[in-house]
């Protein structure tokens, strides 16, 4: 695990040298955007031991909706998978292009303690692996297993993300599953309903959340 | 080969000269000896005064068992001070025994260990009390004397020998969810022979606690037991036992409307036994045990064709040679040498492993200056596939004076790596996870790879080079017996064990299917500490009350040190956010109670030959699973709540030779069905008993 880490600090300071550097005038600046987002459904089809497939449900964070367009995305959903608008592909089934200069890291903290932006710990999609790893514990969820199968968001992960057109922003996953119950039941509540509030810094250049 | 070991020493035994009396040595720590001392075998593995014994222990007696009705060993052990049972999601019911969980606890039945554990849970219901002398619960590592599993402690359970005369008896109970229980019990001595035979018939028609949908909580099932022992005394000093017991339970097997089977669980035990005593102050013992246990369950689609099968396959073979010598009536040493040999067929390991390992051990139980008792201990075990274990245990127990005494105890214990820990290969037909075992992993993660199975590996092969080290613990007692007349007395112990080496899962590697490939590691600490308090008073020869009251903390050392850190995130409920906890917010391990206690009333009254008793069991909340998201119980995660089980039973007796009971067990039909499955509700019972 250490080793993975200390990988992705590597290849993040070998490559992630993309942030940018001008200053604006900072009294043009426009006001950061806090929403949420409820029941965002990313169905899969396969899994359970077969290929995965379906198109994945992209997200745009400057107009605070879903978007179909192949370019202009910045994360995008699929069942438990959540990926970004930049690296490269892993070559699943139906999965997107990544044209775009899109990256995440997973902060520890609160919406509110995540201030200001690490870009150094940024990193893609790969063909070997998505920036957020899949499977229980790895990435944004747990998987709880038998008999309860539930999938958690895990608290205190905060996903900041660069958008694909390199601007920040930063999400807390409330629930993946409809109308967010406050005691999910795996099996009577539908899975693949995204809840999640996020932070949106529509200012170029800008690393704080302010 | 076996056989001509036995001739071997029966011409051994045979040789020897034989010119005394075998008589029970005991040592006496009062100058007035009681007529009905109680006795402890399992604490020095030779019948053993239970009131000086420096070792924190409980025994529960037959008088127990029988008028509170507890045909399963489960409900008896839920009603004593400090002991819970914990249903595991298989439907297996384990004992959690100074706050660590059902592997930790060796259970034996006449000191020789039971097997079948399946998923880590030895399923206590197994375990029918219908022939049943007394239940000797040892807490504290005790791997100094019984090895493996015996790390948070020991229950022994002593089944009745062949006594003189002629003894039998028939019982029968019928209670709710038509459970009927059928026993049948011959006990005879006749000059050298002795005879002793149980069989047990049960029912039941399991119940339900959701309803609504196609399953049952406890599906129905039946089950068979049979033990004989037969006993004969060679001579005065050589005694010979060969003891069968057979265990068969089927039940049906329902996972969807539209698959079912039924599974059925078969369990023999033989063991060929030798006493011998050379003269007063050598006497030997060898045991030949060999047990079997086979589970295997099967699955079919509506159409009746088979869906899926599985089996377990566990064999243990176990001879032992043992010897008491003692110096005098104070200085006892106690010594033994022995083999264990296991396997296990199960379709989902990668071969058919093997365990073998041999040992020794060595105890002194010494007695001086008329107030202190000292038993000092340690066990070698030399084991094929994990590292060699050398368990050492002391305990001092001094008498202040008539009223009043302090013990103390400190020892090492260990859980050896099982079966399933090291050669697991388990695909999750469903979910398309992966499970391995340790030692599978160097095999089975090339396989995975070259299959194109693999996105990444993220713990190297080369980590599992190493082998899996066994779960130790080094635990601590420290008590006081206060005992201020015959009437009353109060014990309290103190207890800490903490847990080094613990077995856990971790992501080893990701599939391409988005899964994780998950294998056992040594990773966590952990500790449990505590408090127990019993008491009992006799207020006159009709009334007694017994008390009991156990403090328990047990926590994960890492988890500790995280939420120091601030680390922990938690949120009030889904959609709401994180926020950051502090150290005071953690909780502990899952499925503890900070507090349990016991309340039992026992009441005659002799002019209507009537024997009753009230009985209350209480605990305080606990947590099953984290609800809110960050993987450990805090103070903002969904507790089950407290509860009390109240149970009472009467039994009056008819021209000596019969008895009737009543009883109701969960008095106000406590349930909750999300959280606990094993607590039925309700269950009202009348028995018939018979002495023939």
């Amino acid at each position: 695990m250490k080793n993975f880490k200390l990988f992705i600090l590597l290849t993040t300071a070998i490559t992630g040298f993309n942030s940018c550097s001008e200053e604006e005038d900072a009294i043009q600046l426009l006001p950061v955007q806090t929403k949420q987002i409820t029941n965002l459904h990313a169905p899969q089809s396969g899994g359970m031991g077969q290929p995965v497939s379906g198109d994945f449900v992209k997200f745009n964070f400057s107009t605070g909706e879903t978007t179909t367009n192949d370019k202009e995305w910045d994360i995008a959903f699929r069942g438990t998978s959540i990926i970004v608008n930049g690296g490269t592909s892993l070559e699943t089934i139906d999965e997107p292009n990544r044209t775009g200069k899109g990256a995440v890291y997973i902060a520890s903290g609160t919406m509110a303690s995540v201030t200001e932006i690490d870009t150094t710990l940024l990193t893609q999609d790969s063909e070997s692996n998505y920036a957020i790893l899949t499977g229980g514990g790895n990435g944004w969820y747990d998987y709880a297993g038998p008999p309860t199968h539930l999938i958690s968001p895990i608290a205190g992960k905060i996903l900041v993300f660069k958008t694909h057109d390199g601007l920040y922003a930063k999400v807390e996953i409330l629930s993946y599953y409809k109308d967010s119950p406050s005691q999910p039941d795996a099996f009577k509540d539908g899975p693949n309903y995204y809840t999640f509030n996020y932070v949106y810094q529509p200012n170029k250049g800008i690393v704080i959340f302010e | 080969m076996l056989n001509k070991f036995y001739i071997i020493l029966i011409i051994l035994t045979y040789s020897q000269s034989l010119n005394s009396q075998e008589k029970e040595k005991m040592v006496n720590d009062s100058v007035k000896i009681r007529k009905l001392e109680q006795v402890i075998v399992s604490a020095t593995r030779v019948k053993r005064q239970f009131s000086s014994l420096p070792l924190p222990a409980q025994i529960i007696l037959n008088k127990e068992i029988r008028t509170t009705n507890s045909i399963r060993l489960s409900d008896l052990l839920n009603e004593q001070t400090g002991l819970i049972t914990v249903s595991d999601f298989g439907g297996g019911e384990g004992i959690q025994l100074q706050g660590l969980d059902s592997q930790y606890t060796l259970i034996l039945i006449d000191g020789l260990p039971v097997i079948g554990r399946s998923a880590g849970t030895l399923d206590l219901n197994r375990i029918n009390t219908g022939n049943v002398q007394q239940i000797e619960v040892v807490k504290g590592a005790s791997s100094s004397l019984y090895g493996s599993e015996a790390l948070g402690g020991v229950i022994n359970i002593i089944t009745k020998m062949p006594k003189d005369g002629l003894n039998s008896s028939l019982d029968y109970s019928l209670s709710t969810f038509n459970s009927q229980d059928l026993s049948f019990n011959l006990n005879t001595k006749i000059k050298q022979f002795g005879i002793l035979f149980f069989i047990n018939n049960h029912i039941s028609d399991g119940y339900d606690l959701l309803d609504g949908d196609f399953q049952q909580t406890v599906e129905p099932f039946k089950n068979h037991t049979l033990n004989t022992k037969l006993t004969y005394n060679i001579s005065e000093k050589i005694l010979l036992t060969a003891s069968f017991k057979n265990y068969i339970e089927t039940q049906n097997n329902v996972v969807s409307k539209s698959l079912n089977g039924e599974s059925e669980i078969n369990e023999w035990t033989n063991l060929f036994k030798i006493d011998h005593s050379f003269n007063e102050n050598i006497k030997s013992t060898f045991e030949f045990y060999t047990a079997r246990y086979q589970a295997k369950e099967y699955l079919n689609d509506i159409s009746g064709n088979l869906f899926s099968k599985s089996s377990f396959d566990q064999v243990l073979i176990k001879p032992e040679l043992r010897s008491t010598f003692s110096l005098d009536k104070q200085n006892s040493f106690i010594g033994g040498i022995g083999l264990t040999s296991e396997r296990i067929d199960r379709v989902e390991f990668i071969d058919t492993p093997k365990f073998n390992s041999t040992y020794a051990y060595i105890q002194y139980d010494g007695y001086f200056n008329n107030n202190t008792s000292l038993i000092l201990g340690a066990r070698f075990d030399n084991h094929n596939v994990y590292n060699s274990q050398f368990s050492p245990k002391a305990a001092i127990r001094v008498k202040i004076n008539n009223n009043f005494s302090i013990k103390s105890s400190i020892g090492y214990g260990f859980k050896a790596p099982d079966f399933r820990q090291l050669y697991f290969n388990f695909s999750n037909a469903t979910f398309g996870y992966t499970v391995l075992g340790y030692n599978a992993v160097s095999k089975i993660i090339p396989q995975l790879k070259s299959e194109g199975q693999l996105a990444s590996i993220i713990v190297p092969i080369s980590n599992f080079d190493n082998e899996l080290k066994a779960e130790n613990a080094i635990s601590f007692n420290f008590g006081i017996n206060y005992s201020p007349s015959s009437k009353f007395k109060l014990d309290i112990n103190f207890f800490r064990n903490d847990i080094k080496d613990l077995i856990d899962t971790q992501v080893i590697a990701q599939k391409t299917n988005g899964q994780n490939v998950f294998s056992y590691y040594n990773i966590a600490r952990v500790f449990t500490e505590g408090l127990e308090l019993n008491s009992l008073w006799k207020i006159n020869n009709n009334v007694a009350i017994s008390g009991g009251y156990q403090l328990l903390i047990a926590k994960d050392k890492e988890t500790e040190i995280q939420f120091k850190n601030g680390n922990i995130y938690a949120r009030l409920n889904p959609s709401s956010p994180s926020f950051q906890l502090n150290s005071n917010d953690y909780f502990g391990l899952f499925n503890r109670s900070r507090h349990m206690g016991n309340i039992k009333i026992f009441y005659n009254i002799p002019k209507w030959n009537l024997e009753t008793n009230l009985r209350v069991t209480y605990r305080t909340k606990y947590g099953l699973s984290d609800t809110n998201g960050n993987n450990s119980l805090d103070k903002y995660d969904n507790f089950v709540n407290p509860y009390s089980i109240w149970s009472m039973d009467v039994t009056k007796t008819l021209y000596t030779k019969y008895q009737i009971g009543y009883g109701v067990k969960n008095i106000f039909d406590f349930k909750d069905p999300q959280n606990i499955s094993n607590i039925a509700g309700k269950i009202i019972y009348i028995k018939f008993n018979i002495n023939l």
